[in-house]
């Protein structure tokens, strides 16, 4: 359950990319904030700046302007090492095409954060069977990913996002590329692991069925946000 | 993650495209190919080379009056050269060790004169394997011990003088203090090196008949002309034998001194030898580069996201390099296996060349064989693969960092 300990806060952030000679200014001045727990959804048409929120909340990107806080660090004073360090422990993520690393299997993708994190191989191998088992594919750590359906695929890619134990995770459509069955059983398994591990989940997405599920709603409209609300359930 | 988890995930990623993996791995096994035959045919012929030259008179190593190594007079002499010979016999890398008296003489026939060189030699102790004269003895025998007078020449001597075995060779030297002398001596033996210039100017003469001729001491001497096991240790065991003979009276050079000619040639050799090979390897490390890039840019989506979920680019930069490394054993393996037969070929058959330059063929005055064989040395062989897997190294870093330098935002952004 959301709390009051803010996890992420923009402070007036704006962000200009160059495309060409022209100025796009993707995310114009925000300022919000989420809390542990969160289960929040931003939303909008192409091009509101879904994708940059999330970008600068994970460390990918950095604002033009403003500050981007997690846990209380701004990433602007963060060295490349630091982002890097932060993106590995504090947060995880889940995109639109899966993105596994193909030569490993899922078990090794599942772990893929820990190693980098250098926990044990003990201690790795418990650890990432409990999530293979929670995201409900235990019994598939040997495949491939091009052996394993996009279901599959993305439950393995919430395995290895959840496997580190991170304070928020980032999930950009990530329903986009599965069937209606396989997109409410991703649903109701990121549900539970925010209800039972009070893990804070942004998504950024167009599609109805993850927007109804949100309990907190976030419309943006040319880099602005538009709306906020919280969704009584 | 640490090095092993970085090469398993680099070994996997090489698998997945094996044709490429295959071909980069041939680069580098045909580096290894240009290498052994261009560092081994070296090995071979300056080995051999450097061998033949040694024969000749002077040995591996040689202990000499000072000054005689620029000035070769007989005027200069080394006193005690069979006790000098019985110490340096004590160190287990000398493989042998001769007294010898060298210099310059006019050689007469009832024909003609000429001028040439005077070598006197023990009889008693000389061998063929350290002694080329008397290995290339083409009609009669060496000479007696002792005092006997029977001579050794060349063939183109023979000729020269209308000489024949059993002909008489009247030779004129300066002694010991300057003055003229001559001795009469029985042509014993006629060798043919194939050298004209050393078949034309040498003889060979007992060393006691030349001491006697010369007024020297019975144990004086020219030199001690040493023969070791392996020739590239001479360095090292003319400072040993510095330590074991510490006498003021001598100096003790190596073959590089006394065959200077010939150190020469074989540096500028060796050095064109070098820069061929370091040629061939940029271009071996061009390919391997060119296919290292693609595979990086082909993967640059799967960095960005390995980069966001938290591989810090160390991290990645370890696992290109990682690769590169397992090219390089891979490469180096296959190297092996192509290069074994090639390799086996030539030192056992070679390349006869001898329809192209004749059997005659010298450089610096010494022959050289005209079959191609290889040897090489086990330093060669490690420097060979410390270089070609250097270079496959190399040839990974820019890759490796073009891929550290991946901006996640960037290769993800379509994700």
């Amino acid at each position: 359950m959301a709390t009051n300990e803010v996890i992420v806060e923009f402070d007036r952030v704006s962000k200009v990319y160059q495309e060409g000679r022209v100025e796009v200014r993707a995310v114009k001045e925000l300022s919000l904030k989420l809390h542990r727990g969160d289960f929040t959804v931003l939303y909008g048409p192409s091009g509101s700046g879904k994708t940059t929120i999330l970008n600068l909340i994970g460390a990918l990107d950095v604002p033009s302007d403003g500050r981007v806080l997690v846990e209380g660090n701004n990433l602007s004073g963060l060295s490349r090492t630091q982002l890097s360090h932060l993106r590995r422990d504090r947060i995880g993520f889940v995109f639109q095409a899966y993105n596994l690393v193909p030569v490993l299997t899922a078990f090794e993708n599942a772990e893929f954060v820990l190693a980098l994190q250098g926990v044990e191989k003990k201690e790795r191998y418990h650890r990432t069977m409990k999530v293979l088992e929670e995201v409900g594919i235990a019994d598939l750590a040997d495949r491939r990913p091009d052996e394993l359906s996009g279901g599959q695929q993305q439950r393995v890619a919430i395995a290895r996002a959840i496997a580190p134990e991170p304070v928020i995770i980032l999930a950009d459509e990530p329903t986009a590329n599965v069937d209606s069955a396989n997109a409410a059983g991703l649903l109701n398994l990121m549900e539970r692991l925010n209800r039972e591990k009070n893990i804070t989940f942004l998504f950024s997405t167009h599609d109805e069925r993850v927007i109804s599920r949100a309990r907190r709603l976030i419309r943006l409209k040319d880099g602005e946000l538009a709306s906020d609300q919280t969704v009584v359930q | 993650m640490n090095f092993s988890e970085s090469f398993r995930i680099a070994w996997r990623n090489l698998l997945r495209n094996k044709r490429r993996t295959l071909i980069t791995g041939f680069s580098v096994a045909f580096g290894v190919l240009l290498s052994v035959t261009f560092t081994a045919s070296g090995d071979y012929s300056y080995t051999n080379m450097i061998n033949t030259s040694a024969t000749l008179g002077l040995g591996h190593l040689a202990i000499e009056p000072p000054g005689f190594n620029d000035t070769p007079s007989l005027a200069r002499r080394l006193a005690g050269a069979e006790e000098i010979r019985d110490k340096v016999l004590m160190l287990p890398e000398i493989e042998s060790a001769y007294v010898r008296i060298m210099g310059q003489a006019m050689f007469a026939s009832g024909a003609k004169s000429i001028g040439g060189q005077v070598i006197g030699i023990d009889p008693a102790v000389e061998d063929s394997e350290h002694n080329i004269f008397i290995r290339s003895l083409v009609e009669g025998e060496l000479f007696g011990e002792g005092l006997s007078r029977g001579v050794l020449i060349g063939s183109k001597m023979a000729e020269k003088l209308r000489l024949a075995l059993g002909k008489k060779l009247i030779y004129t030297l300066t002694d010991r203090t300057g003055d003229m002398v001559s001795g009469i001596s029985r042509v014993s033996g006629i060798f043919r090196t194939g050298e004209d210039t050393v078949d034309s100017s040498i003889i060979l003469l007992p060393i006691d008949r030349l001491r006697k001729v010369l007024d020297y001491d019975e144990e004086e001497a020219s030199l001690v002309s040493i023969f070791i096991v392996d020739q590239r240790r001479a360095d090292s065991l003319r400072d040993r034998l510095e330590l074991l003979i510490p006498r003021q009276d001598r100096e003790i050079l190596t073959w590089r001194q006394t065959q200077a000619e010939l150190a020469g040639l074989i540096a500028i050799d060796r050095a064109g030898n070098y820069l061929m090979q370091f040629l061939v390897g940029l271009l071996i490390a061009a390919g391997i580069l060119n296919t290292l890039m693609m595979s990086v840019l082909e993967r640059k989506r799967e960095f960005g996201m390995m980069m966001a979920v938290g591989m810090s680019p160390s991290q990645v930069i370890t696992m290109v390099l990682a690769e590169s490394c397992l090219i390089g054993i891979v490469g180096l393996l296959m190297g092996v296996l192509i290069t074994s037969p090639w390799y086996y070929y030539m030192v056992n058959v070679g390349i006869d060349f001898s329809s192209q330059i004749g059997d005659d063929y010298s450089t610096s005055g010494v022959l050289v064989d005209p079959v191609l064989k290889f040897r090489l040395f086990k330093e060669s062989a490690l420097a060979i693969a410390a270089g070609v897997f250097g270079l496959t190294m190399v040839a990974g870093i820019f890759p490796a960092f073009k891929a550290g330098r991946i901006a996640p935002v960037d290769s993800i952004r379509n994700i």
